[in-house]
């Protein structure tokens, strides 16, 4: 019995191949795009203007405050209404970099402000203009702050892609389900799947804490 | 008002730093109350009074780290928050020594001098870097300048700061307060970099209670008390014969020892 399904199992594996790709191109993709546009979103969150720093706090506030599977819905089935076609690939690379997006703008926006007001003042008195104080002297400060909750968060977003199994893209856990139904051992193909996450989760776990210990131990060479 | 070409201030005599009638709020506390300070070209102005009075205030408007409420302030012949003057130019020809140095702790030394001369100067980097030994070398750093800000001491910080504003070959210098945060022993080092600069001739504006150092470079104290100016005389007549009751009470306090 647990031999046959073992047989199956194995014989699914071009299937769950195909799925951890997806799982695994869904991630980076929208973690690169999402990277960009959370750096961009909390530059602007902490940049002097409070309108946009306002709608861009009520948009983070919006994605945070409600469900991922909710976001993916509303992308996949209300933006076709108003004549936006989306493959599901597209909504989802959409819905994953949006969240992404939101959640490293607060990352980025508490680093940059745990900046010393005395760095940007420094770095104002000697003439650098907004964008080369932001580069050369609040950023690479504020890095120390952001790397190893934003390394955490992509752990995070990896593990939501999941959620994009609703939509009907074949990753990783709509893979659990098709097989499921071949081989009704739930047990067996979910602690699978666990573990294909996993593995790609794990070297960035550690990628995190190494991250960690190494700022903080630099912080003692570096400091005010 | 005569007619004026160019539709500018009345220029009749304009010095490096000039403050016409300025005022200044935070909230409802005039932090700076009419105040009017002409500043020669290689003149030292040292600015003393006690904790609150505006000193610190009153150099930071010059390169507008604080905006002024009204009034004229004009520095190097442009007036600050006029839509002609460019101020991010205008601030690479003031040096900035701040109280706590506010080196950039993920720079070396030499990166700390060098920054704004590369990049708002767009001197070759080459050349930026061997100016910024000889002017580590010239505050005595010149075996320091791959030393991180946290591995340096606060006197040597100090130093370090004092020459990232030389850097940038200003026409002004501004110190606000740059020895408070010294302990002791690491205040001459600092003071004498500063004599040494004021000696070259340079413009200054000092924020400081270091009366030694009044009297050796400067031509001229200015006392203040509540957000204005009280007094102002050579440090010789400032030092012997205070004239108001708050600049000698002033005085009796921080020479008392």
């Amino acid at each position: 019995m647990i031999w046959q399904q073992l047989q199956s199992l194995a014989g699914s594996y071009p299937l769950a191949l195909r799925g951890l790709g997806m799982t695994v191109a869904l991630s980076l993709i929208s973690l690169v795009l999402g990277t960009l546009l959370g750096f961009g979103l909390g530059i602007l969150r902490t940049g002097g203007n409070r309108l946009i720093s306002a709608a861009i706090g009520a948009w983070v506030d919006l994605i945070r405050g409600t469900p991922f599977l909710v976001q993916i819905f509303l992308i996949f089935f209300i933006l076709p209404e108003l004549g936006i076609e989306l493959d599901a690939f597209t909504a989802g690379i959409i819905a994953l970099t949006n969240l992404a997006a939101c959640f490293i703008c607060e990352i980025v926006a508490a680093g940059i402000r745990s900046v010393p007001t005395g760095q940007v003042e420094a770095a104002l008195a000697s003439g650098l203009s907004r964008w080369q104080r932001m580069r050369q002297v609040v950023l690479p400060q504020a890095m120390r702050i952001v790397l190893p909750p934003l390394v955490g968060q992509y752990v995070l977003l990896i593990k939501d892609s999941s959620v994009v199994s609703a939509i009907g893209l074949t990753d990783l856990t709509r893979v659990g389900w098709l097989v499921v139904q071949r081989v009704p051992n739930g047990l067996l193909v979910f602690f699978l799947v666990g573990l294909g996450y996993f593995i790609v989760c794990y070297p960035l776990i550690m990628l995190a804490r190494r991250l960690e210990q190494r700022i903080g131990a630099a912080h003692g060479e570096v400091q005010l | 008002m005569t007619s004026n070409p160019k539709g500018q201030a009345n220029m009749t005599k304009t010095g490096m730093i000039d403050f016409r009638g300025v005022n200044k709020w935070f909230g409802a506390l005039n932090v700076l109350k009419d105040i009017t300070l002409s500043v020669e070209p290689r003149e030292v102005v040292v600015v003393c009074g006690p904790s609150g009075s505006g000193k610190s205030t009153l150099i930071r408007c010059i390169n507008g780290l604080e905006a002024i409420k009204d009034g004229d302030l004009i520095v190097d012949g442009q007036r600050l928050g006029d839509p002609a003057t460019n101020m991010t130019r205008l601030r690479t020809e003031i040096g900035f020594v701040f109280q706590s140095f506010n080196l950039y702790p993920h720079k070396t030394a030499l990166e700390n001098v060098t920054l704004a001369p590369i990049h708002v100067r767009r001197i070759p980097r080459a050349e930026a870097e061997k100016d910024g030994r000889e002017l580590l070398a010239k505050v005595g750093l010149g075996d320091k300048v791959d030393a991180y800000p946290g591995q340096l001491s606060g006197g040597q910080q100090q130093r370090v700061a004092i020459a990232r504003c030389l850097g940038m070959r200003p026409k002004i210098m501004l110190f606000d307060e740059p020895t408070s945060a010294l302990d002791p022993e690491m205040i001459s080092e600092v003071l004498d970099v500063m004599v040494a600069v004021a000696e070259e001739g340079m413009t200054m504006m000092v924020v400081t209670h270091e009366m030694g150092f009044a009297r050796k470079v400067a031509q001229r104290v200015v006392f203040m008390d509540a957000g204005a100016i009280v007094e102002s005389g050579t440090p010789e007549e400032f030092f012997s014969h205070p004239k108001t009751d708050r600049s000698r009470a002033f005085l009796s306090k921080i020479l008392r020892h």
